[in-house]
């Protein structure tokens, strides 16, 4: 197994095992953060003081600390503190806590990224609505929430094509991901030992996925062009 | 702020109350002993199969049978492994591990069962030049984080740098960002020189001497189990068959 041919596919295999897991991460995350990041938008934006107040403490918290210490929490504190080891040892409880923690961490980034896109909608459309007997409700999803849509889209792009690369924190709780399984080699993995070459071509794939999401964003801005 | 933490200990201390169970009864209930590893050859690495074989895994194979339960393999991050034990994601760590002081102070330690040494490893071409301890006092060493390599290279007055792992350790010294490194003789062994992938590097200066053993959390009872295993093992040769097959014989320990 000393030939860069032999190693190839072996390598190229583990590496795929680790990508799925990236992936399942990244979309996973966004499935969550889309959403949540909107509520907590709203929160934000409320005209009750004290949740908006509130939401934006959460945000604070959340932005203002690094991932990689919300992931331990996430996954070490019910163990460790409430000795209740609720994510379990095995890679499945590994994926969910590291979800969790990605889709709260994105959701707040996204949901500033929202306000600004709600805020960005001049406060006359409302106003007109409101003078032509619509309900609040209707003015957001008729009026503002598709003009916003397309004002975010290259921020959201941005967070998107970082996340990507940020699933690559969740090995500080040995969820193996792409990078875990490239670093593996190094070790011995596979019957392949002392190899260094598999961590550095983790790279083509993060680039590669990243250039298919860039063209699919930049189509999809593409197709709201018509709101010019 | 102070209210919040006496609630905290409040809670920490009633949950650590009604915690009435033992260790063994504990691993025992949930049916599987949850083992804590790296790839680490030849104690702990995946076979063609991808089934985790080695010394360390064909022992605590065993030892989850001896017990009733099954055995599960969790691949965790070296720096998390106290967090992982007392959290509970895993109920021991069996990977080589050498029993520094540290480790004996935060775990509930086993007998020591493999002899092993701190050792230098260099590239080939500089071999003869640092054969002693003597000669390389000046060299930039590479040196895993929170490693018994690492408290041996703070004990000779080494400068170091410390990075993630051993294997880093080494990929520095073959990259030449580092002029040695510090890893485990059994690793070495496996994994540089000839027929491996460090080719053009090689060991020299055993620094010190050293036991490795197996951690459980602290008042565990499994500790005293595992230490009979041990014992009854070693002495029916079944031990010293496990070790043949991994080539580390020379290297055990009487129990």
């Amino acid at each position: 197994m000393n030939t860069f041919l032999e190693q190839l596919p072996v390598v190229i295999g583990a590496l795929n095992v680790g990508f799925i897991q990236t992936l399942k991460l990244f979309s996973l995350t966004l499935l969550g953060a889309f959403p949540l990041g909107l509520i907590i938008a709203f929160g934000s934006l409320s005209k009750i003081r004290a949740i908006s107040v509130t939401t934006q403490f959460i945000i604070w918290i959340i932005r203002g600390t690094p991932l990689m210490i919300q992931l331990l929490i996430v996954y070490y504190f019910p163990g460790l503190v409430l000795h209740n080891p609720i994510w379990g040892g095995g890679e499945q409880g590994r994926f969910l806590a590291a979800t969790l923690a990605f889709v709260i961490n994105y959701a707040c980034y996204f949901s500033e990224i929202y306000r600004g896109g709600i805020q960005s909608v001049p406060v006359g459309q409302t106003e007109a609505g409101l003078v032509l007997g619509m309900t609040r409700r209707q003015i957001f999803f008729h009026v503002t929430l598709l003009q916003m849509i397309k004002r975010i889209v290259p921020p959201i792009s941005n967070e998107i094509i970082t996340l990507v690369k940020d699933t690559a924190l969740a090995r500080i709780i040995a969820l193996q991901e792409i990078i875990w399984a490239g670093q593996a080699f190094m070790k011995g993995s596979h019957g392949i030992s002392g190899a260094i070459w598999p961590l550095f071509f983790t790279a083509f794939y993060y680039l590669v996925f990243n250039g298919i999401v860039t063209v699919l964003l930049a189509k999809f801005e593409r197709k709201l062009d018509y709101f010019r | 702020m102070k209210k919040l933490l006496l609630l905290l200990v409040v809670v920490m201390a009633l949950c650590s109350c009604a915690y009435a169970e033992t260790d063994s009864e504990y691993v025992k209930s949930k049916g599987v002993l949850v083992v804590g590893i790296t790839d680490f050859k030849p104690m702990d690495y995946k076979n063609e199969k991808g089934e985790w074989i080695g010394f360390d895994a064909d022992l605590a194979r065993a030892f989850a049978e001896s017990l009733g339960v099954k055995v599960e393999f969790q691949e965790i991050e070296w720096n998390n492994k106290i967090l992982e034990l007392d959290g509970k994601n895993i109920d021991c760590v069996w990977n080589g591990m050498t029993l520094t002081p540290e480790v004996k102070s935060s775990m509930s330690c086993s007998n020591p069962y493999c002899n092993n040494a701190q050792i230098v490893v260099v590239p080939s071409a500089n071999a003869a030049k640092y054969d002693t301890a003597e000669k390389i006092k000046d060299l930039n060493f590479a040196v895993e984080h929170g490693s018994a390599g690492n408290e041996q290279a703070i004990a000779h007055g080494f400068k170091v740098t410390e990075v993630q792992d051993q294997a880093s350790a080494l990929m520095e010294v073959a990259s030449g960002t580092a002029d040695a490194a510090i890893i485990d003789s059994l690793m070495a062994a496996a994994m540089v020189g000839k027929g491996t992938g460090y080719e053009n590097l090689t060991y020299t200066v055993a620094l010190n001497s050293e036991e490795y053993g197996v951690g459980f959390r602290k008042g565990s009872d499994l500790t005293f189990l595992l230490n009979a295993f041990f014992e009854a093992g070693y002495n029916d040769g079944s031990i010293a068959k496990v070790a043949e097959t991994y080539g580390i014989q020379a290297a055990l320990i009487r129990q």
